[in-house]
């Protein structure tokens, strides 16, 4: 009997000097898993998406993408493990996002997670999603220089954060009624552009003309960061209702450039005022509708005219939507950090950073 | 050596048992959820029993009826287990487990587990003693509690409950049944990690290998209801036409 049962804190780290970290993302419609070396390399990235499945429901249904979830976890990260030619005890710590999200599907992952780092005896590390999303930056840019500014833009979340050092983070402003991507998703729904609306606003608005229709640019009391995309939101539907009694067809091509258009300048304009605000000198876009080109575009051309110097850091698309590849580098910094969570650790599906 | 975990109810249970013999058994029935508890009370049975993982030669896990985010955590959990391991995963019903609660009474046993929107998750039991062995009646189903009630009082025999349901239907359960029904207390009537065990070590008597565990939630979810309910109107609109 040369068996022993080791340690149950979840402090234990391996002699070995190579770190890797299995991230695993369940918060929306994603079941994603990936295998990070040191923080830098990635050697394996699994991402299932459930979009077929919500697709005739016209956006995420909650209970089904947790029983999704519960089917296809075990592959995905047994597939992340396959591609990074690892096995289980080959692994560091392991990384999960424990909010914000879906309840339900949260659960599964960081369920999976805690009994996964419980048998292996290493550390569990809890990530915030949206501190995920930033971290997407460190894996295609890593000599990043705090401080920082991120533009975080997706389907839930727009916000404008002070990214000071790793895990100190500062909402300098937020939405405060539809989150970007919600309001694209609405339009391209009312448009009859099909789910998710993003991309698919994008792809009409090549065809289409942004200067065809005015569509209001709420910029909120001076000074403000904060958000709100609900005015332009209801001026698209009150076009479109108005042309429809009169019997007039709209262009439909010109009404996405158009109110693409509008968002992104909105996002753009606050994203300046914080940099003049804040003096930071790097920028990192962050979340599902960073993958949006108009917006990279826009960004990119208006920073370069700017007195300063700012540097824009973009992931690559793969990166901007929900992944476990962005949930594993947040969690080597704070694997690193030593900030590791309990067994208690719990699904917190409004939690917010900082 | 195996170890069973039931996180289908309020109810978190786990037993660490070896053949049919019970070592260690969890029971919390807090407000605190499944997922604070469930590491760190295994963590604490373990200790007790002086048993690490690494012991383990299979998971039992019970896939519902139930709560579906408790049995997504409980299976989650079970399955990460049999993963790293590398040992059998087997999994068990709710209702099954639950016939353990009433072993050897005279009559039907009838679990009971609430299944919100005025429903019951429920089967029906009987004992087979010199098989030692739960024999189905009827099958895991969801019912409207009234009707299921009516039901089982025509059959004229003891019917003994048992389930997270029966606290709160005592009054209307002796109302239809009368002197037929028969109530556990609640200590023996909620899910167990004794019963779980004894159902899993059943089956792997049975079947002596692992299989694929996946939930068993009874219900679609509410949307697929609703889409196909939808389908159907849509359906029967253009036959019309
Ligand atoms: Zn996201």
């Amino acid at each position: 009997m040369s068996r022993k049962c080791q340690s149950n804190e979840t402090g234990t780290v391996k002699g070995n000097n190579n770190i890797f970290i299995l991230g695993i993302e369940t918060s929306c419609d994603e079941t994603s898993a990936a295998v990070l070396l040191n923080g830098t390399e990635l050697l394996s990235h699994i991402i299932t998406s459930q979009i077929g499945t919500h697709q005739k429901y016209g956006g995420v249904v909650p209970e089904i993408a947790s029983r999704e979830h519960s089917l296809h976890w075990q592959a995905v990260v047994q597939q992340a493990l396959d591609q990074a030619e690892l096995a289980y005890s080959d692994l560091t710590a392991i990384a999960v996002t424990y909010g914000p999200g879906l309840v339900g599907s949260l659960l599964v992952g960081v369920s999976a997670a805690k009994a996964i780092a419980y048998a292996l005896h290493i550390p569990l590390v809890g990530i915030n999603h949206l501190e995920g999303h930033i971290y997407a930056n460190f894996l295609h840019t890593p000599d990043l220089e705090f401080p920082l500014l991120a533009l975080l833009v997706s389907g839930g979340h727009t916000h404008l954060i002070f990214f000071r050092g790793h895990g100190d983070f500062q909402v300098l402003g937020r939405t405060r009624d539809d989150a970007a991507g919600e309001a694209l998703d609405k339009i391209a729904r009312v448009l009859g552009l099909g789910y998710p609306g993003g991309p698919q606003i994008q792809l009409k608005a090549r065809e289409g003309l942004a200067t065809a229709f005015d569509f209001p640019r709420a910029m909120l009391e001076p000074g403000s960061l904060d958000f709100s995309f609900s005015g332009v939101k209801s001026s698209v539907l009150n076009t479109l209702n108005s042309a429809r009694m009169k019997g007039q067809e709209l262009n439909v091509a010109d009404l996405a450039a158009s109110f693409q258009q509008a968002i992104v300048d909105v996002l753009v304009r606050k994203t300046k005022l914080a940099l003049k605000q804040t003096g930071v000198k790097t920028l990192l876009l962050a979340g599902g509708v960073a993958a949006n080109e108009s917006l990279r575009l826009a960004l990119a051309c208006e920073l370069a005219d700017m007195p300063d110097q700012v540097r824009l850091a973009v992931p690559p698309p793969l990166l901007c939507t929900d992944n476990g590849a962005m949930i594993a580098a947040a969690g080597y910094y704070r694997y690193i950090a030593g900030d590791f969570a309990p067994w208690t650790l719990n699904a917190v599906p409004g939690l917010s950073l900082a | 050596k195996y170890l069973c975990i039931d996180t289908t109810t309020k109810v978190t249970a786990l037993a660490l048992a070896e053949d049919d013999h019970l070592v260690a058994e969890g029971f919390l029935h807090t407000i605190r959820n499944h997922s604070e508890r469930l590491i760190p009370m295994l963590d604490q049975l373990l200790g007790a029993a002086a048993w690490c993982l690494n012991d383990l030669d299979l998971i039992g896990v019970v896939r519902g009826p139930g709560s579906f985010t408790g049995i997504r955590i409980g299976i989650a959990t079970a399955q990460a287990f049999a993963l790293v391991l590398k040992i059998p995963l087997l999994g068990v019903l709710s209702l099954e487990a639950l016939a353990w609660a009433g072993y050897g009474r005279n009559g039907d046993i009838v679990p009971i587990l609430d299944a919100r929107k005025n429903e019951w998750y429920t089967a029906r039991y009987s004992w087979n003693l010199s098989e030692e062995k739960a024999v189905c009646l009827d099958q895991p189903q969801a019912a409207k509690p009234d009707q299921w009630l009516e039901k089982l009082a025509a059959l004229d025999r003891p019917v003994w409950f048992a389930g997270d349901a029966v606290a709160a239907a005592r009054e209307k359960i002796r109302q239809i049944l009368g002197d037929k029904a028969c109530l556990l207390p609640e200590f023996e009537s909620l899910p167990r990690g004794a019963y779980a065990a004894r159902t899993v070590w059943e089956k792997w008597l049975e079947k002596e290998q692992g299989e694929m565990v996946v939930p068993y939630y009874i219900r679609l979810s509410e949307a697929e209801v609703t889409w196909a309910k939808r389908r159907l109107e849509r359906e029967a609109a253009a036959d019309g036409r």
